[in-house]
């Protein structure tokens, strides 16, 4: 069963006295339990699409549902008990953290929303998670500009986690971080697989993509261009702009 | 003069200041050349203090309560550690270019791409204004933004992650800097787009003979287009290397690191990660700090002491006492 769902989905800006055809009619399931990469290149719409997925952004066409019902009623979105369900890291750390908030206590506070934890409970608990993530106490207690863009990602991933959600939706979610700390969170991903979240995971990194992903879309230019198992997009991708993009990894080194 | 390096880096100390008493070493310390004409690649553990270094050469860190405590830092043979606010504004910008790693939180929310161009363009007093426009779409085709002419008239959150990537480096670019500073300049930008962005670093060198430090955790981009690789942990270099001998490095933290990359790994397998926590800043280890962490440890890498550099030839240099023994 899908626990997500895209059907006919469009996202139309304007700009400028222009209109610009982000996302142009894409359907797309997430299977429960599995992860979906995204890749495609700058400007082809992923990290639109994936703010419809999450709710955050209303399509202009098409509809997403959550267990086969549809997430959106009027203006609104994923209500009631739905909304701790999917939860999203944004591609852009910055934004997504309140800047007068300590991480721990950010973290901690999501955690006192959506689990029966007391605040010193929840604090410990914030501070264990933070910790799997390779972000000591010291840092944990400092505001997000006090930390390194690195550091400030993996806040906003423990953030968004936080919640216990079924679906997580990560916008480049270890692209600031170096190759052990990225391992670690990919290690805790693998880990919370194993207990049954499902991911959409859009990425530039091609080796996370191979690494975590089951299956992957290829976005261009709005539309999914190819889909398929991960091995098989890898291995004889069909499109040429897919080959093209599993061309251009930069070579091994050792 | 034009022999002596562009840039030199010599046991640089940098402080944030907590409170009025008490501070915190974030880099202690730090020590390479950039040669002119050459391209530095900066890696390391997150949060070892490489975008504070960058900061420090474009005269930022007091935006974060930081300071140079101590050490050299020079450039073109000016002392940047006794710049001032008007020296800075001749710098900054105009010599150094700086694409800050904060690239994706983007330009300046509430100005037009366009305003923005046009400001960095302007820093040349000189620059008629009449050509400013056309200026600016030639930077937005230089760094392969589509519909330019749209574009400047858009607000970054308008924009997609990388297209303000690439007005970053747009704007950086905008004066012919003699040095350019990318602090992650690419993470978030598609590989062929990141392959262009190289093409394109490469070119400004070869044309104008500018030196360029690309702090990136993408080892195998590094590797690709750097001359030589400098390696942080903890708040300190450990290790400068050339690229073509990175499968020699001397340093059991940069070996560490380029054994946990991921494209090593069968999917799903299992991940390699260094042993134990990444040091917290303030609270490093006495005498090496991946003493921790390390496979070769000694009793007297444990030693109270600052550790050294050792150099192994030109370009290449360690500071673990025990680099003769990791072979073994
Ligand atoms: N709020 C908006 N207003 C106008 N145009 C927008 C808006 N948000 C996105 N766009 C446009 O939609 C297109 C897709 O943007 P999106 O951010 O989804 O791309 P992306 O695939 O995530 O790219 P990247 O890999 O660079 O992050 C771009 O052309 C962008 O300029
Ligand atoms: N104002 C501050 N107070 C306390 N600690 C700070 C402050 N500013 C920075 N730090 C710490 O300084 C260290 C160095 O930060 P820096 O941003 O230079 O790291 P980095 O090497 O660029 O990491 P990344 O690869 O994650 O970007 C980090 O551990 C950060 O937590
Ligand atoms: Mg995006
Ligand atoms: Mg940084």
């Amino acid at each position: 069963m899908n626990i997500l769902e895209a059907t006919d989905v469009s996202v139309t800006f304007e700009s400028y006295g222009q209109q610009i055809k982000a996302v142009d009619h894409v359907n797309f399931e997430l299977p429960r339990g599995q992860t979906i990469g995204i890749v495609g290149e700058s400007g082809s719409g992923k990290s639109t699409f994936a703010r419809v997925l999450a709710g955050l952004q209303l399509p202009t066409n098409g509809s997403v549902s959550y267990l086969d019902k549809p997430i959106q009623s009027g203006k609104q979105t994923y209500r009631g008990a739905l909304r701790k369900e999917v939860q999203m890291v944004f591609q852009d750390p910055y934004g997504s953290l309140n800047p007068r908030m300590k991480i721990v206590r950010a973290v901690a506070e999501a955690i006192a929303q959506h689990q029966a934890l007391n605040k010193k409970e929840s604090i410990e608990a914030a501070l264990e998670l933070l910790r799997s993530m390779g972000i000591s106490g010291d840092d944990a207690y400092k505001y997000p500009r006090s930390l390194s863009g690195g550091q400030r990602q993996r806040a906003s991933v423990a953030r968004a986690l936080s919640a216990q959600p079924s679906v997580l939706i990560a916008d480049e979610p270890t692209s600031a971080i170096d190759q052990s700390a990225q391992s670690q969170l990919l290690g805790l991903f693998n880990n919370l697989i194993n207990d049954g979240l499902s991911i959409v995971l859009v990425s530039h990194d091609l080796s996370v993509i191979r690494y975590l992903s089951d299956y992957v879309y290829v976005m261009k230019d709005g539309v999914f261009v190819e889909s398929g198992k991960t091995e098989a997009i890898f291995d004889d991708p069909k499109e040429e702009y897919t080959q093209k993009l599993i061309a251009s990894i930069p070579g091994r080194i050792l | 003069m034009s022999d002596q390096p562009l840039v030199i880096i010599d046991a640089l100390k940098i402080d944030v200041r907590l409170t009025r008493a008490k501070r915190l070493p974030i880099v202690d310390t730090a020590t390479f050349d950039v040669k002119r004409g050459e391209i530095i690649g900066l890696i390391g553990e997150s949060g070892s203090g490489k975008t504070m270094l960058c900061r420090s050469l474009v005269g930022t860190l007091h935006r974060r309560g930081a300071y140079i405590a101590s050490g050299k830092l020079v450039f073109d043979g000016i002392d940047l550690v006794a710049a001032k606010g008007a020296q800075w504004s001749d710098i900054r910008g105009k010599q150094i270019g700086y694409v800050p790693q904060s690239a994706l939180a983007g330009p300046n929310p509430v100005m037009l791409i366009g305003a923005q161009l046009e400001e960095a363009i302007l820093q040349d007093k000189n620059f008629p204004k009449s050509k400013v426009k056309e200026r600016a779409i030639e930077l937005l085709n230089i760094v392969q933004i589509r519909r330019p002419e749209v574009v400047m008239h858009q607000y970054q959150h308008e924009l997609s992650g990388g297209m303000k990537q690439r007005v970053m480096i747009a704007c950086a670019i905008a004066q012919q800097p003699q040095l350019i500073v990318a602090d992650e300049p690419t993470t978030g930008l598609d590989v062929t787009v990141q392959a262009e962005i190289m093409r394109l670093l490469l070119s400004i060198r070869a044309e104008f003979n500018t030196s360029i430090i690309l702090v990136s955790h993408d080892l195998p981009l590094v590797n690709q287009i750097c001359d030589d690789i400098v390696v942080m942990h903890a708040g300190t270099t450990v290790e400068k290397i050339p690229s073509k001998d990175i499968t020699h490095a001397k340093h059991p933290y940069t070996r560490a690191l380029y054994d946990s990359r991921i494209d090593l790994v069968e999917p799903k397998g299992k991940l390699t990660t260094i042993n134990g926590q990444p040091p917290t800043v303030g609270s490093w280890p006495l005498g090496c700090r991946f003493s921790e962490r390390c496979d070769f440890v000694r009793d007297e890498c444990r030693v109270p002491q600052t550790m050294p550099i050792i150099s192994l030839g030109p370009d290449h240099f360690t500071s673990c006492i025990r680099y003769t023994e990791l072979d073994k």
